[in-house]
């Protein structure tokens, strides 16, 4: 499965008219809509910026794994990819381990594993850090009051 | 006090380097975040309060212990399974709670996932269709993608000597061509899954529309039994209204005597005597709501639609009625009643939706040439000269029936399964049905037709009788006869009686068919003339001339009359005007016809039923000449054909008679 494409090009939003042509196309097949279709506009939407879209795109991705199984190879990726954009790392790591238990070999799934720990530790440091900030903070209140009260006494 | 040294105490991960790279697994930021907590309650709410320091100072120091774990790397912290804003957006946000939800996959699933065997991965479609999207916005994302494949080539170009240039120039077209023949292939295998894919929903679709009709056909099943209980419980509810109306009634008429009775009561023998003789009337009064029952217009509640969902031209039902020829047959509506009769002198009553076989008519001497079936109320005429009337809801019918012995008579072949073959009708199932004779006509009846209260019938004697239904009294003699003689006495014109141009065929009937709406009758002669009664003159007020054989068919809507006739043809006229609005032949005599609001269907002397759909304008066949001719077998003639909404019964010239929808 060489055909994917790298998670740079998810980071990569169509510009709205494009969107909209793969949604019109979407809405246009109804409830009989082809994988292709659902795919397109579910992969427009997780490439897109907002958040609102991203989670529809993933809803969709998820709906292509349920529904047809010759695709849920394929879909992995995408629900980890997808993940990895909405920063839900823990659901994007489940997914993309599970297709590297398939295929170890898989470079866009190695890219992306390697994207997905690079994100988890930076993010683990900074939340590390505003943690401690606000412990700092709350020291700091704790400590003004018992000495304005110790003051009092 | 204890502020100072608890100050001190307070880790500040932020100053001390150790920490800052010290590194906590998920489970320990929980842990931590909830200790922060308890720190922060303890520190704002029992200010002073010298209980709540030890708690704070064990708090603390799980603080800290946490935050000093040895030394821990990045690589370690990498093993995290997510971050904290994740954490805490996926634990606090309801929106992103509900659509995790949404975009659920289940465990099992993800452990089934299969070897991929696709022509294209997905990610190919996307982009082999993409292009197509874009054509308006070509500056855009098109350009954009094709940038990394182009700008190596672009580079050299710019950079390589003018000889070479137009190679390189050559070699990017080929290689914008391959790229394009490389989409075109991903778009053609797109198209071709596409089609697959629409084709198992159809399969997929087909398998559900079969199911749902089978569950239609239980329901109408379970339906039709249900108002058979219905009916019967109506039926009792009657009796026992009328019973006890008439107890009241007797009541009400001896009130002194019911009270004596009830002075008396004490009294022995004057007490017994006299209730004695209150519920001696009882069983005479009991007795008579049989005698006084009316005959009951039944309808049915429910109209089976089933047969509307199958394939046009596909079998409902095929069963052998008879043994002989079928001459009359007609049924009250789709999956009704049906009642057949045959040159062996029998006359049955069918449940066309079990297929099962209700009765025998008993009575008629000679075989039944004409019948009509309307709302529970059947009228045959018989070559014995007479016109019986039957009410059907007096049968005794389970629709069940499984007390019923199997039938010896018929041998089943044609059913589908066992447990649709014919039972044999218990004895006296029809008993209470025969309502009365009319016997006024000298020679075989071979035309009835009733509407409301007024039958008529037609008859070898050349008269057409009509009748009052409630008193079952002849009304009025039509003397066919005479009425030609006078309209050529006053016209000279072409509507005399003449003998048909064909040599006359000796079996055709004389009145072929009638049929009667209030004042206006329509009948068809075996000179192949139709004309048009006026009953309350008894005159003859218009004849339609162009048959050249004898009518044995007719039926009129409010707009045409159409009539089919044993010179082949089958006609369409328009009663506003009097005129021909159209004609078709066929290759053989039309021995019978029809038609409802679609189709016209016409037995004509073939296997299969000729069936003229008026919508489409579309002539094609239908019956057991197409699908037996497949098997090798050779069904017989058809000799009579209705329809109604869509639903054909025929009987043929061997005694089977099939159901079709059309």
């Amino acid at each position: 499965m060489a055909q994917l494409p790298y998670a740079i090009d998810a980071e990569t939003p169509l510009n709205p008219a494009e969107l909209e042509v793969l949604r019109a196309q979407y809405e246009k097949e109804g409830d009989m809509v082809g994988v292709q279709t659902k795919f397109n506009y579910a992969w427009g939407l997780v490439k897109s910026n907002t958040r609102t879209d991203q989670h529809l795109g993933l809803m969709l991705l998820s709906e292509i794994f349920r529904t047809s199984p010759e695709r849920r190879r394929e879909c992995l990726y995408y629900l980890a990819l997808g993940n990895y954009k909405l920063a839900s790392y823990a659901q994007a790591r489940k997914y993309n381990e599970l297709l590297l238990d398939i295929e170890p070999h898989n470079l866009q799934a190695a890219n992306l594993q390697a994207m997905i720990d690079d994100k988890v530790a930076k993010e683990g440091l900074m939340g590390v850090a505003i943690a401690s900030g606000v412990v700092v903070a709350a020291g700091l209140v704790g400590g003004v009051l018992f000495r304005s009260l110790g003051r009092k006494r | 006090m204890a502020d100072p040294g608890h100050r001190n105490a307070f880790p500040d991960p932020p100053s001390s380097p150790e920490d800052e790279s010290s590194v906590i697994s998920t489970r320990g930021l929980e842990a931590f975040g909830r200790k922060v907590t308890t720190t922060a309650s303890h520190l704002m709410a029992p200010l002073g309060d010298p209980t709540g320091h030890p708690h704070y100072q064990t708090a603390m120091s799980e603080v800290s212990k946490q935050l000093r774990r040895p030394a821990l790397q990045r690589s370690v912290f990498s093993m995290a399974r997510t971050t904290p804003t994740d954490l805490v957006r996926s634990k606090l946000s309801s929106k992103e709670i509900q659509s995790r939800a949404l975009s659920y996959v289940p465990d099992e699933m993800l452990k089934n996932i299969p070897e991929d065997d696709n022509a294209y991965s997905l990610f190919q479609g996307f982009q082999a269709s993409f292009p197509e999207f874009v054509d308006d916005t070509k500056d855009g994302k098109k350009h954009r993608r094709r940038v990394s494949r182009g700008r190596k080539l672009l580079e050299e170009t710019h950079t390589a000597p003018d000889s070479p240039h137009a190679v390189h120039k050559l070699r990017k077209e080929k290689a914008a061509m391959m790229h394009q023949l490389e989409m075109m292939s991903i778009r053609k295998n797109m198209a071709s899954s596409e089609i697959r894919e629409i084709d198992n929903k159809l399969a997929n679709l087909a398998g559900m529309r079969r199911i749902i009709l089978e569950r239609l056909g239980g329901l109408e099943q379970e339906e039709a039994l249900l108002e058979h209980e219905i009916i019967e419980v109506e039926s009792r509810l009657e009796d026992a209204q009328e019973l006890a109306d008439e107890v009241e009634s007797i009541a009400l008429q001896t009130p002194t005597k019911s009270d004596d009775d009830d002075v008396e009561s004490e009294g022995g023998d004057t007490a017994g005597f006299m209730s004695q003789s209150i519920y001696e009337k009882l069983p005479s009064v009991s007795g008579t709501p049989s005698r006084t029952k009316k005959p009951r217009n039944v309808r049915r509640k429910s109209m089976p639609i089933r047969h509307e969902h199958f394939e046009p031209g596909s079998m409902i039902r095929s069963m052998r009625a008879h043994q002989d020829s079928i001459t009359a047959l007609d049924f009250d509506a789709p999956f009704g009643l049906m009642v057949s009769a045959a040159m062996d002198d029998s006359v049955r009553v069918w449940d066309l939706n079990a297929g099962r076989c209700i009765g025998m008519l008993e009575g008629h001497t000679a075989s039944v040439r004409t019948l009509q079936v309307e709302d529970n109320i059947l009228a045959t005429g018989s070559m014995d000269a007479t016109i019986r009337l039957w009410d059907l809801s007096k049968a005794h019918y389970d629709p069940q029936g499984s007390q019923f012995g199997k039938d010896d008579e018929d041998d089943g072949i044609a059913f589908e399964n066992p447990e649709d073959q014919p039972v044999d009708p218990p004895a006296g199932s029809m008993a209470d049905c025969p309502l009365f004779t009319l016997n006024s006509h000298l020679a075989e009846i071979t035309a009835l037709h009733f509407r409301g209260n007024v039958l008529v019938s037609g008859s070898a004697d050349k008269t057409i009788r009509q009748w009052d239904l409630e008193r079952g009294r002849c009304v009025q003699t039509l003397d066919v006869m005479w009425a030609a003689a006078q309209s050529s006495a006053l016209s000279a014109g072409d509507s005399t009686w003449r003998p048909t141009s064909h040599p006359t065929d000796p079996s055709a009937d004389f009145v072929g068919a009638l049929q009667v709406f209030e004042s206006a009758l329509a009948c068809g002669t075996a000179d192949g003339m139709v004309r048009l009664w006026d009953l309350r003159s008894g005159q003859v007020h218009r004849s339609l001339v162009g048959h050249t054989g004898p009518v044995t068919c007719l039926q009129f809507d409010d707009v045409h009359l159409v009539t089919a006739s044993l010179d082949r043809s089958y006609r369409i006229w328009d009663l506003r005007n009097g005129t021909l609005s159209d004609a078709w032949a066929y290759t053989n005599p039309i021995t019978s016809m029809m038609f409802d609001t679609r189709r016209i269907v016409c037995a004509a002397g073939e296997d299969v039923v000729k069936v003229y759909d008026k919508l489409d304008g579309r002539h094609w066949d239908c019956g057991a000449g197409i699908t037996e001719a497949e098997e090798g077998k050779t069904p017989a003639v058809v000799e009579r054909v209705r329809i109604r909404d869509g639903y054909m019964v025929e009987g043929r010239r061997d005694g089977m008679v099939g159901v079709w929808t059309c």
